[in-house]
């Protein structure tokens, strides 16, 4: 009987390699090279993504062996990952100029507080995928995710796109679950309400 | 807790998601809901936003990226032994 190998956990890993195992550092960076690297492009721009991956793993190299296991290694490095991309963000010239206004995209509601838009209007940005095209589409989320203001835009991002637990991207982040649910519900509100006018409906 | 209009609703729709809110408030906006389209419209829009920016934003790490990669931490990490 063949028994399977078991992988190491990113915490053992990560104790090797802060005694100088390279090989273990390798296999970190392998593991989790493709998600830093698409956290990066959606935290900054496929132009800086490759900057902010290489800073990001030379600085867990760096810091490892002040890594106290008091979070998940995961948790870690994403918050040494999404300092990068801010570092990067506020280096760059490339910043979008615009950030998205919440007031903006938020629902519109009568006197009694009812939704003024019909159920067809409010459900369209659920369709955005199946109404547009898909590099529109991508084009279009790209910037404005790139548009969100920074504290949503991380909230957001690690939440929902890397689909970190709430408590966990408070852990990454340093704020309380409640903030980061108040900043998530910020940026979805936002997104939504964009989707919707992408396919011609403000609802 | 009285009822809860549409525009309250919206408020307090990620702790009802996230099921942080008060047994009290979570009954009476699920009871809201149950009962307005355009709110279960919302509800509908607002749960499938992340879903819809995550796959429009996915990106694939290329062997150029990856390798460029691998070069500077060895440049970088060998340089920081010595």
């Amino acid at each position: 009987m063949v028994v399977p190998a078991v992988e190491p956990s990113d915490e053992t890993l990560a104790a090797r390699a802060a005694v100088g195992d390279d090989s273990a550092f390798e296999t970190i960076v392998q593991r989790y090279q493709a998600r830093v690297f698409r956290l990066a492009c959606r935290l900054t721009s496929d132009t800086d993504a490759p900057d902010v991956l290489q800073d990001t793993f030379l600085q867990v190299y760096r810091h490892l062996g002040s890594f106290r296991g008091d979070s998940q290694f995961s948790t870690w490095l994403y918050r040494i990952a999404t300092n990068a991309a801010l570092m990067h963000r506020r280096a760059s010239n490339r910043r979008p100029s615009e950030s998205l206004a919440l007031e903006d995209y938020l629902p519109e509601f009568d006197a009694d507080g009812v939704h003024k838009a019909t159920p067809a209007e409010l459900q369209i940005a659920s369709r955005a995928d199946e109404l547009l095209d898909r590099q529109f589409l991508a084009g279009k989320a790209r910037d404005v995710v790139a548009r969100l203001p920074d504290l949503y835009r991380e909230a957001f991002v690690l939440r929902d796109l890397e689909d970190m637990s709430t408590a966990r991207v408070a852990q990454a982040l340093g704020i309380e679950p409640a903030a980061v649910r108040q900043r998530v519900h910020r940026a979805r509100l936002m997104l939504r309400g964009y989707l919707s006018e992408l396919v011609g409906v403000k609802s | 807790m009285t009822d809860i209009a549409c525009a309250s609703g919206v408020e307090l729709l990620m702790d009802f998601l996230e099921d942080v809110l008060p047994a009290d408030v979570k009954a009476a906006l699920e009871k809201h809901v149950s009962g307005c389209g355009r709110c279960a419209a919302f509800v509908a829009s607002y749960q499938a936003t992340p879903r819809i920016v995550r796959n429009a934003t996915d990106v694939t790490l290329t062997a150029d990226i990856e390798r460029s990669l691998q070069a500077f931490l060895r440049a970088r990490t060998n340089a920081f032994k010595t």
